[in-house]
């Protein structure tokens, strides 16, 4: 079907600016495991922290950018009618969350490692899908992270092989990183912007 | 690779996005990427998101001008209401809208913000409410002052809202602004102009409900905006 067929175009995106609300954040936001700040969190899965660096040209902190994280539960399922076994989604995890960086560029995320699934083809390795908002950022950056623990589903993974660069795809993998409060942490970086084998592999949206 | 799922999203038209870099405007060329983006195969997870955010990001502060009684804001009092749609026309149900601005003055109630234009006590700014089942939202509001970009050669933003929506699927994902009608800034935004499409840059402008429709005090503007993807997720049964 053509783009011609729809009657309305997409409205045009606009950059979130330098002044991004810091009072629409609130507390658990950047927690995927819990539906609202004083919901339980789900008791489904490991519960692990993604955590990492936002980092822009010349490897200088991005300050104020905003992360959204969406993700499958530890099951792989998502609570969302194209999923063929959303009735059996945890009905206690939400899977979206969102983080905005300190002045060094750090964000912080608590989610459960989730579970990997088999899409219509081809399975997907365990993954979260990251978006970017931030001044001069004008449409959103999309990346997915991997995660160490799974090399084998990694290297068959669709869209982690849409990166024909090794060197690049390693960039898409989190790295261990030491426990927080007695839950494992991976860390991941982004360069927006840097050197070829350095800047953060972008999907288009 | 064939996908078995509806081919509910297509790529975006470049000419209706924008373009970067952007002259005076840093951060387009610090944070951009250089290299293109790589195309990806549209999985479940792209195209799923989350049904319900509203007991994470609460709605209810859908009148800004209000700061509490007999604290109104400063500034022409407005109200801007439209309707979320997605790319058949189909009213987007239940889609977040979180909305910010600055004040009269042009002055953003944010640390961030250093210029020298007053901060208004009764006015913060920002609200977040969500679609009714038709796709509509309304907020109350004045309207925002224009003010200078610093160390941009003389360039002004035009008076503007911005608009965060969060639809039912990931790929829907929307991030705007939106520009007055009659504005001569709006002919000299280099944001509003980092859009090469003439038609879709008016898409960002509102229009001025004809004041013989109004009833209340409050100036009207509707703007619509159209979220990617077509076929409207259907509800959870």
């Amino acid at each position: 079907m053509s783009r011609s067929n729809a009657p309305l175009p997409p409205t045009g995106w606009q950059t979130i600016g330098p002044f991004f609300p810091r009072t629409f954040f609130r507390e658990g936001d950047n927690d995927l495991t819990r539906l609202s700040a004083d919901a339980p969190p789900t008791k489904r899965g490991e519960p692990i922290w993604l955590t990492g660096r936002v980092l822009e040209e010349g490897g200088r902190p991005c300050v104020n950018a905003v992360l959204e994280a969406w993700q499958a539960d530890a099951g792989g399922r998502f609570r969302h009618p194209h999923d063929p076994e959303h009735d059996k989604a945890d009905p206690d995890f939400l899977g979206w969350g969102r983080a905005w960086t300190d002045a060094e560029g750090w964000y912080r995320f608590r989610t459960v490692m989730p579970g990997g699934y088999r899409d219509a083809a081809r399975p997907r390795a365990p993954h979260v899908n990251l978006a970017i908002l931030a001044s001069g950022i004008m449409r959103r950056l999309v990346t997915t992270v991997f995660f160490p623990d799974f090399p084998e589903a990694n290297a068959a993974d669709p869209v982690l092989n849409a990166v024909p660069e090794p060197g690049l795809r390693a960039l898409l993998v989190a790295q261990s990183a030491a426990e927080i409060e007695g839950a494992r942490a991976f860390r991941f970086d982004l360069l927006l912007r840097g050197e070829p084998d350095a800047e953060t592999p972008f999907f288009a949206d | 690779m064939r996908n078995a799922l509806p081919d509910l999203y297509e790529p975006y038209d470049e000419r209706g996005q924008p373009q970067v870099p952007i002259e005076g405007y840093r951060n387009t060329v610090l944070r951009n990427p250089r290299r293109t983006p790589f195309r990806r195969p549209v999985t479940r997870t792209e195209l799923t998101g989350p049904m319900d955010l509203s007991a994470k990001l609460h709605p209810g502060d859908h009148n800004l001008a209000v700061a509490g009684p007999g604290r109104v804001a400063l500034g022409s009092l407005i109200h801007i209401s439209g309707r979320v749609l997605d790319e058949d026309g189909r009213p987007v149900a239940h889609a977040i809208i979180e909305l910010w601005q600055a004040n009269a003055a042009g002055r953003y109630f944010n640390p961030l913000d250093q210029r020298d234009a007053p901060l208004d006590p009764n006015f913060i700014g920002n609200g977040r409410c969500h679609t009714d089942a038709e796709g509509r939202y309304g907020f109350f509001t004045i309207k925002p002052g224009a003010y200078p970009v610093p160390d941009s050669g003389r360039w002004w933003r035009p008076s503007h809202v911005h608009f965060s929506v969060l639809g039912l699927g990931s790929l829907s994902r929307l991030v705007t602004q939106m520009y007055f009608p009659g504005d001569p800034l709006n002919d000299c935004d280099r944001l509003l102009f980092s859009i090469p499409d003439p038609v879709a840059r008016q898409r960002l402008i509102a229009r001025q409900v004809p004041t013989t429709e109004i009833e209340g005090e409050w100036l009207g503007f509707t703007h619509d905006m159209v979220l990617r993807g077509r076929r409207a997720t259907p509800p959870l049964p």
